[in-house]
């Protein structure tokens, strides 16, 4: 039994137009016996910076209290809000510090950047538990769902789609995609990130 | 094989814990007490590798009551497990990690809710309305997804758990023969009999 | 002198041959005699069937590294870990519920497997284990229920039938079968449940649970079986904790099927989604509470804080 399969768990990003999703399940469970149908894996960062942490359910924890912690130091020495770029550089070298006994999580990240004209930019980000960072321009998943959420996400996402399709689109690939993962599942969560607010719904799945 | 439950109720939670101590094949004590009275609305249910249970579970009740006496308040419940947890994770990355698995019940006096957290030797922490460690929990949880009432009053709340001992009785092949039951409400800890 | 030594040599390829030819007559001779009337079948009953084994030193190790994927993940065959099942004697018959789920390793297969085997119109199987073992050797098991009733003139004992399959399993222990099921159906002696698995167990009972959500199908089972029982409480009994076990257990769930075996035979009941069972119950069935049976609907808008009650300002 895999370390990374042991708790269960997976969390997918999407991006839109002028706006990124992000979702996961809320199962948290011990190999085969479910254990919360409650268990956040997401975590705001900043207003519009939301982090999502699959993997070991121990280090989830702890990961989620360590990027609070540091994301708090960045605030006060630099006086003013993290970009989500410097953010996921933050994360790869927070996991990198650990390359001979790494946390057991593959981070997923989205946010909206500022651009000079004063817009907002698109933006997810996933790396692999030492840190090793991939910036993608549609998806990214992980977790134990992963190979199938890959399979779903390609066949059903599209480009420059608007918050409420996005929100459809990355609601059907969860759902759908967890549904054929025995370590996910027990209901989701979505969060979709605008410019000017962040919309945050809980989904009925198959509860088995 | 030890086994563990708790559940909530109306303002309070029921701690169990059975009272084995065993050793390779032989039963040692059958009247130990595996659950820590932390504060005085506070309970801690152990159970894992022996010497590190007796250890950590000390570890924990004296760094709560050093709190106390610093700060002249004790930690609210959801404080003491997030601060227990914590030991345990970092416990986790050490030469000797501790393997205890624990429930932790409380009572939070300033809110008037019970809180009842399942923590695992990984410092896996979740909050439940009702938990179990070892293989009883095989038998308990669907029998608790049945007949937990959150609203219960506390003899119902025992019928229940009384429920969930039966079963683990009946079923499991090496089940404890007895359990220590304890109870924290707003009136603070006891201990109770079925 | 090459056709004389090929001719009395042990190891050449015609003696080979000749070996074989006799081993295949000697077959013939015994079987249909042994297995009594034909009465038209007796071409399919040859005796117990024999299976090739692998051509290696340690057959029984060679195969482990083949079924199981903990051995080897890419074995080629998979064995099926996940189920629950359950049967159960009362008053009213045998109530049979099991899950539909098949996993191989943590992906979902399949949500719409048969894991009830129809043997006859009276008897039930059902499966777990390798699903291939349990379908094969029960339908075999069909096949020898029927040709019992051709030359007794009367239908075999459900004792009888598993205690059948019993000693067939059993004759093949320790080569990689897996399979534990329930015989269950209607006899003279009433309604009779059997377990019985591959290590060569025959258990008698009243009820009985397999498979990797068996545990949480007994705590619910156990906590609401009665022998009094009606058919409606019993079909609810069984089809809740299916319910429960595919809930918890993450190899088992997708949908129950349920089947009621009574005096005339068994009856399928019904098919019902696990999903739907937990937001909106079984839909309109008899002995069903209403609502779902999940533990959030259940107690939606319950809460366990107890605040003191608000004293009116003097």
């Amino acid at each position: 039994m895999s370390i990374m399969e042991y708790n269960g768990g997976s969390v997918v990003a999407m991006v839109g137009k002028d706006c990124v999703a992000i979702a996961s399940d809320l199962r948290l469970g011990n190999q085969a016996l479910g254990i919360s149908s409650n268990f956040q894996k997401i975590f705001p960062v900043t207003d519009r910076i939301y982090l999502g942490l699959p993997g070991l359910a121990t280090d989830v924890t702890t990961l989620r209290e360590r990027f609070r912690f540091r994301v708090n130091m960045y605030t006060i020495k630099e006086e003013r809000e993290i970009e989500p770029e410097t953010f996921a550089h933050l994360v790869s070298s927070t996991l990198y510090e650990h390359r001979f006994g790494p946390y057991f999580v593959e981070p997923v990240m989205a946010g909206l950047s500022k651009t000079p004209s004063g817009g907002v930019k698109p933006f997810i980000a996933a790396t692999d538990l030492i840190g090793c960072l991939n910036f993608a321009k549609d998806f990214v998943v992980a977790g134990t769902a992963s190979s199938k959420l890959f399979g779903v996400a390609e066949g059903l996402w599209e480009p420059d789609l608007e918050p409420e399709d996005l929100f459809e689109t990355i609601s059907q690939t969860l759902l759908n995609a967890v549904d054929r993962d025995a370590f996910s599942g027990w209901g989701c969560i979505v969060h979709v990130i605008t410019k000017d607010k962040v919309v945050t719904r809980t989904l009925k799945g198959r509860m088995d | 094989m030890e086994t563990s439950f708790a559940i909530t109720g109306k303002g309070y939670v029921i701690v169990a814990a059975d009272t084995t101590a065993a050793r390779s094949i032989v039963k040692m004590k059958v009247d130990e007490d595996k659950i820590k009275t932390l504060s005085p609305h506070l309970l801690m249910a152990y159970s894992g590798e022996p010497g590190d249970t007796i250890q950590f579970a000390e570890y924990v009740e004296r760094n709560i009551r050093l709190y106390q006496i610093r700060n002249l308040y004790p930690l609210r419940p959801s404080a003491a497990a997030s601060w227990i947890r914590r030991s345990l994770a970092e416990s986790l990355r050490s030469r000797k990690p501790y393997s205890v698995n624990l429930l932790v019940g409380g009572y939070d006096t300033a809110t008037h809710e019970p809180h009842l957290y399942w923590v695992d030797y990984l410092g896996t922490m979740t909050e439940v309305p009702f938990g179990a460690h070892g293989y009883g929990s095989y038998f308990a949880l669907s029998l608790l997804d049945r007949y937990h009432n959150p609203e219960a009053s506390l003899e119902e709340g025992l019928v229940t758990l009384k429920r969930c001992i039966d079963e683990v009785s009946k079923r499991l092949v090496v089940s404890p023969g007895n359990y220590k039951i304890k109870v924290v409400d707003k009136d603070g800890v006891r201990e109770v009999t079925l | 002198m090459n056709s004389f030594a090929e001719r009395f040599s042990t190891t050449s390829a015609t003696s080979q041959l000749r070996k074989a030819q006799a081993l295949a007559a000697e077959e013939d001779d015994i079987s249909d005699a042994m297995w009594g009337s034909e009465a038209g079948f007796g071409s399919l009953a040859k005796g117990v069937p024999t299976f090739s084994i692998p051509a290696v030193a340690d057959p029984t190790a060679f195969l482990r590294l083949h079924t199981d994927d903990h051995a080897d993940p890419n074995c080629r065959i998979k064995i099926q870990h996940g189920t629950t099942t359950l049967a159960f004697r009362f008053q009213g018959g045998v109530i049979v519920a099991v899950d539909s789920r098949a996993t191989a390793g943590s992906y979902v297969a399949s949500g719409t497997v048969k894991k009830v085997i129809e043997i006859n119109p009276y008897l039930l199987g059902t499966m777990a284990g390798g699903a291939a073992d349990c379908q094969y050797w029960e339908t075999y098991l069909g096949i020898h229920c029927r040709l019992h009733e051709l030359r007794n003139r009367e239908r075999i004992s459900v004792s009888a039938a598993s205690k059948y399959l019993s000693n067939l399993v059993y004759g093949y222990k320790g080569m990689g079968l897996s399979m534990g099921t329930m015989i269950c159906g209607w006899d003279k002696t009433g309604p009779a449940v059997f377990y019985v698995d591959s290590d060569g167990t025959r258990l008698k009972g009243d009820l009985f649970s397999v498979g990797s959500g068996s545990t949480f199908a007994y705590g619910v089972l156990d906590q609401g079986y009665r022998w009094d029982l009606t058919d409606e409480e019993a079909q609810e009994l069984g089809r809740r904790s299916i319910y429960a076990a595919g809930h918890r257990d993450a190899f088992s769930g997708n949908s129950c099927n349920l089947y009621h075996v009574k005096e005339d035979g068994w009856k399928f009941i019904g098919n019902y989604d696990i999903a739907k069972m937990h937001y909106d119950g079984p839909g309109d069935v008899p002995g069903a509470p209403g609502g779902g049976y999940g533990y959030d609907i259940r107690v939606e808008g319950l809460t366990s804080a107890n605040p003191p009650p608000v004293t009116a300002a003097a």
